[in-house]
């Protein structure tokens, strides 16, 4: 009884054990086999990376690697549209280097003076008081026909009223064929101006303008102008003197008397022909030369404007000696 | 009850109707910096300080009254006046866009932005023309 039941367990046990190897022996294999492929994908790129660093490669070369196909590239004239492709590229990168640069450029003469005069203007608004409710007085209109009528045309003015004493009248340099004139109400309504009388005072500050006698007087320098500052800091240090310049023309040094004596000249020889205008010119010639040697206020004129009396001197005619 | 209801509810849609606003078109603000304006009038408060190029949507609304040389016009949030000389339908090329990196470093700050502004506000201009 007992053997026949040996003998069954002696075959269950052989049974499973040949199972068991079977099962080892598989996933050895199964292994195996597994890491010969990762090798293998280890030795291949996926394929994933190797699109992108095909599409890299295309990207870089797109434009220049067609060495493989050279001789049919010529053959079918692409290797001139290569050439123009290659140059045409160049080109664009140039502008984007030079546009990245301009973005540093310091403005030119020519976009500059309208900026810093009202740069200053707007640092002097507290002092000069120009933000003030005024009425219209229409001297922009009589300015216009005035300068119509001497025939100064396409000409742009900015007229600004300031409620100081500090300045009586001045022509701030501009934009090509523009300028800008500041002028005291104070001033105005202590002279009595009419709108005649203001526009010719406006006509010797345009004149002055137009000259650039304001603009040669500055001292600092100007060099930078129309300069670059990429790779360094703005030298912000270049406004502040050209504002502390603008300061001491306003209010302390003004014009000289070469300066003047071409300006009155010049006044002279363009109203001549209009006697109504000449003679209002030295009738305000005359207010002010009163004016500044009465109130104290304006004391300092002959310092911006040397001289109303030496002006009126320039203008009257010379007595002929027979 | 429910053609009351009706009817109110096509009284609220109709008067919404006629008195919205209308966009008419978009303008650019051409000078260095300007303002835009409660009133029609450059004495008038200031709403917002806006700057060369800035696009404004020009409104039509039948309740603002609008006099000649004026636009009433939305910048952001904020509506107002604009005189329509200081406005262009074309993108003007600004100062600030020539020189921007120069206009960065100015650093002005909302005062002088603010004067800047005011200054095209108090301005009498003029251009000589040919006879």
């Amino acid at each position: 009884m007992i053997k026949p039941l040996i003998l069954l367990l002696l075959i269950f046990s052989i049974t499973t054990y040949a199972q068991d190897l079977s099962e080892l022996s598989k996933s050895i294999s199964d292994k195996k086999k597994s890491t010969e492929g990762k090798e293998l994908k280890k030795k291949l790129p996926s394929s994933k990376t190797k699109d992108k660093a095909l599409l890299q490669e295309e990207k870089e070369n797109a434009v220049l690697n067609y060495n493989s196909i050279s001789k049919v590239l010529k053959k079918d004239g692409l290797a001139g549209h290569k050439e123009k492709k290659e140059e045409k590229l160049k080109k664009i990168k140039e502008i984007q280097s030079q546009q990245k640069l301009a973005k540093y450029n310091y403005p030119t003469k020519a976009d500059f003076w309208s900026f810093m005069s009202e740069y200053w203007l707007v640092k002097k608004a507290q002092a000069l008081q120009w933000d003030i409710t005024r009425p219209a007085y229409g001297i922009e209109q009589a300015f216009k026909g005035l300068l119509e009528e001497l025939g100064y045309y396409k000409k742009k003015f900015k007229i600004l009223i300031v409620n100081s004493p500090d300045i009586t009248h001045v022509g701030l340099p501009s934009d090509k064929d523009e300028v800008i004139i500041l002028l005291s109400l104070p001033f105005m309504r202590t002279l009595d101006l009419t709108k005649v009388d203001l526009s010719v005072i406006l006509l010797e500050d345009f004149f002055r303008v137009e000259q650039f006698y304001f603009a040669k007087n500055i001292k600092t320098d100007l060099k930078f102008l129309g300069g670059n500052f990429s790779g360094s800091k703005m030298n912000k240090k270049y406004l502040d003197n050209l504002l502390s310049e603008y300061d001491r023309i306003i209010y302390k040094s003004g014009f000289s008397f070469q300066q003047q004596y071409k300006t009155t000249k010049m006044m002279d020889r363009v109203l001549k022909s209009n006697p109504a205008l000449w003679s209002a010119y030295i009738k305000v010639l005359n207010k002010i030369d009163r004016l500044i040697k009465v109130n104290l206020l304006y004391k300092n004129y002959n310092n911006i404007y040397p001289s109303p009396e030496l002006q009126i001197k320039w203008l009257t005619p010379k007595k002929k000696v027979i | 009850m429910e053609s009351l209801k009706v009817s109110a509810i096509f009284i609220l849609l109709t008067s919404s109707v006629f008195s919205a606003e209308k966009t008419v078109g978009t303008l650019y603000f051409t000078k260095f910096m300007g303002h835009i304006h409660k009133n029609p009038s450059n004495s008038s408060s200031s709403m917002t300080t806006i700057q060369c190029a800035h696009p404004l949507k020009v409104l039509e609304d039948p309740e603002v009254r609008t006099p000649q040389g004026w636009m009433y016009v939305k910048a952001g949030s904020d509506k107002g006046f604009v005189s329509s000389k200081f406005l262009s339908n074309k993108r003007p090329l600004c100062f600030q866009e020539k020189y921007p990196k120069f206009f960065i470093n100015l650093n002005l700050d909302l005062t002088d932005m603010y004067y800047w502004g005011k200054l095209y506000d108090q301005y009498s201009q003029g251009e000589s023309r040919i006879k």
